[in-house]
């Protein structure tokens, strides 16, 4: 019996065995061993019950002739055949009992049955005797009668005794033969209609589609598959939120590098049409812009990439955040000078952490930047780091400039090279590496924006 | 005809109105709704470039105000919901598209884009608007191709000026109707134009001087007209 599903994916790699089958062998090898026993078992009582029956009947014979005088009724000389009963099986009635009677001197008293006539001994009770030239095999009883003048033999042939047993144990036997495949069939039909939630299941996570938002349904409310059916679902929502924060990434590349790449475009364009020497300087002039612009996009992208897979080759080793962030800030101090700005870090002497060091300063040169890059001429920046009492680290970036968009129509200010979005993907994701978080915190007197990296404790990382 | 390019990129915006008036439009930018919607009330515009990213806000929102505005009864209504809207945009996800164009766009175009194609999309939507669906106009034994600007009178070629062409172009696509010398000043001229006093008049001439003087008709005190043929 093929279980829905078994053969999901027959081309895909190994053969895949199905469970049902799996179950129902087991569960029909454990029956066969359990009906073996039974049957066993049943011969066995079979057997005895034929055994202690003879017996029993060869005693109440014994019991019956042993005060009767059956000598003074029929001469010892005259043998009583017994009429031929053939629609009888051969144990019926066991006709091959026969009785013998001695005196105390071992002289035969009276005979019947058609056994050969035993030899006499002193010895009563239950014997295998082999009589005849044949040496048939015989069961007797013997017994003494009070005064032990008399003896009396009752005898029957063994393989009516073995055929009654075998009789009797082919009754219990049989049913069960015939009853296993009746009851396999149940059995397999039991298994299969009890695994019926476990096809559904399959079904459902087969059918999922991880790109639209999708949950495993609650009909699968089976206790077994509670833990099964929350951690799909839990996998399911991280996988779709990875494919959200993905989706969005790529159509804020899309839109950062489309735009510069659609300004050169039309202005080359605009330069064939033929334009004034002054309109062509400017074209030009934009043209040069948007392809640093498109650069600096194609770096963001390559910074990525690379925060990306540094988690997969990289191990963590200590770095210190103030160092890096000092290190970043001289780089950049240049660039706010021009600006009319400042650059400041308010940061202890050292503060080592266990993290990339070149991603902790990729993502510190990025809030560093957009801070430049979104606030208009004559910003002050400050880059500021502590620890708590846990020991977890923290490091802002603060500005006091406001944004250029909540700003826009601003004349004197210049539009941003890119938008937030990328160049704080990029530090969110370093901070997703290191455990921690990220996200425009509260900023302090006299700053207006402050962008917020937090670290858990080095304990919480070890426990973690 | 009188484009108004809503995009919030100097260097795009820059382009754009470059190439279309090298093309023979008369472009107005904005760079965000709010000066756009105060654009859209004040004048009339033969089509709409919109971006969806927008300083201010998203230009789908724009675009659904627009749409939303009441249907123009009389000649000043504005802004006009039929105003033919292309978006220009760098999302290119097939649900973005379908959201564009289910909230009112007429057409749709991802960044980067060819100019060529962008031309041509704009005629088609300013054919549509006209309710043309060849995409040259004929009018008596004058036949107008705006693709190539150019103009066949009884098959043979007529020179004339890009404004020449423009005005033809205006009365044409109002033909039975009559355009005041303001109207057609304003599907000429952007803000930034300087519009000369009797400009108009001077372009009328010439087009009656090459084209017959009786395909263009004044209405004294009022303006200007080609009759409509009678079917």
């Amino acid at each position: 019996m093929a279980a829905p599903g078994s053969a999901a994916h027959p081309s895909r790699g190994p053969v895949r065995h199905s469970l049902t089958r799996h179950l129902l062998l087991w569960s029909l090898g454990a029956l066969v061993l359990v009906w073996c026993s039974f049957v066993f078992v049943g011969y066995r009582a079979g057997v005895n019950e034929a055994d202690e029956l003879t017996d029993g009947h060869l005693a109440s014979v014994v019991a019956l002739l042993i005060n009767l005088r059956a000598f003074e009724a029929v001469d010892q000389a005259v043998t009583t055949q017994r009429p031929a009963m053939p629609w009888l099986k051969a144990h019926d009635y066991q006709q091959s009992i026969s009785v013998v009677q001695w005196n105390a001197a071992g002289h035969v008293l009276a005979h019947s049955g058609s056994a050969p006539l035993p030899a006499f001994n002193e010895a009563e009770g239950f014997a295998d005797l082999s009589l005849g030239p044949q040496a048939v095999a015989w069961r007797s009883f013997s017994h003494w009668d009070v005064s032990r003048t008399r003896k009396v033999m009752v005898l029957l042939e063994l393989r009516e005794r073995d055929e009654l047993a075998q009789d009797i144990a082919d009754q219990m036997v049989e049913p069960g033969l015939w009853l296993l495949p009746v009851v396999a069939l149940a059995l397999g039909l039991a298994l299969h209609r009890g695994l019926r939630p476990l096809y559904a299941l399959s079904a459902d996570v087969a059918a999922l589609d991880p790109a639209i938002a999708q949950r495993l349904a609650s009909r699968h409310a089976w206790s077994e598959f509670e833990s099964v059916v929350a951690s799909i679902n839990t996998l399911l929502e991280r996988q779709q939120a990875a494919l959200v924060r993905e989706r969005r990434l790529a159509n804020e590349v899309a839109h950062e590098l489309r735009t510069p790449l659609s300004s050169i475009a039309l202005q080359a364009s605009a330069l064939g049409g033929g334009l004034d020497p002054n309109a062509q300087a400017q074209a030009l002039a934009r043209i040069q812009q948007d392809a640093l612009r498109a650069g600096h996009v194609l770096n963001q992208l390559l910074a990525l990439a690379r925060a990306s897979r540094a988690e997969l080759h990289e191990a963590t080793a200590p770095v210190d955040l103030a160092a890096t962030a000092r290190a970043v800030c001289v780089d950049y101090a240049q660039a706010a000078w021009q600006r009319g700005g400042e650059i400041a870090v308010v940061a202890p002497e050292a503060l080592p952490m266990a993290g990339h060091g070149v991603l902790l300063d990729l993502a510190v040169r990025n809030l560093v930047e957009n801070a430049l890059r979104h606030t208009p001429h004559g910003t002050r920046i400050s880059v500021q780091i502590g620890q708590s009492d846990t020991g977890a680290v923290w490091l802002q970036v603060c500005d006091d400039g406001g944004r250029v968009q909540a700003a826009a129509g601003n004349a004197s200010m210049a539009r941003p090279a890119d938008s937030l979005q990328l160049g704080h993907e990029i530090v969110l994701r370093v901070a997703q590496m290191h455990n921690g978080t990220f996200g425009v915190a509260a900023a302090p007197a006299p700053f207006t924006t402050c962008y917020r990296l937090d670290f858990p404790p080095p304990s919480a990382v070890a426990a973690g | 005809m009188r484009i108004l390019v809503v995009e919030d990129d100097a260097g795009i915006a820059n382009g754009l109105r470059t190439n279309l008036q090298q093309r023979g439009y008369a472009v107005d930018v904005c760079d965000g709704i709010a000066s756009a919607w105060g654009a859209l009330r004040a004048e009339r515009f033969d089509a709409v470039l919109l971006d969806l990213g927008l300083a201010d806000g998203e230009g789908g929102e724009l675009l659904l105000r627009l749409r939303a505005s009441p249907p123009a009864t009389g000649a000043p209504a504005l802004p006009d919901p039929a105003t033919p809207v292309l978006i220009v945009t760098a999302r290119d996800l097939v649900s973005q598209r379908i959201a564009g164009l289910d909230q009112g766009a007429d057409d749709y175009l991802v960044k980067p884009f060819d100019v060529d194609e962008l031309d041509a999309r704009l005629r088609a939507l300013l054919r549509r608007a006209a309710g043309r669906a060849s995409p040259t106009i004929r009018y008596r034994d004058i036949e107008v191709d705006p693709a190539a600007r150019t103009v066949l009178q009884a098959g043979k070629p007529v020179d004339m000026s890009p404004r020449e062409f423009s005005v033809l172009l205006v009365l044409l696509q109002a033909r039975g109707r009559v355009l005041s010398r303001q109207q057609i000043e304003e599907r000429l001229y952007s803000w930034q134009s300087a519009i000369e006093s009797n400009a108009v008049e001077v372009h009328i001439h010439h087009l009656r001087r090459k084209l017959g003087s009786g395909c263009i008709q004044t209405m004294r005190g009022v303006g200007y007209f080609m009759p409509q043929e009678a079917l």
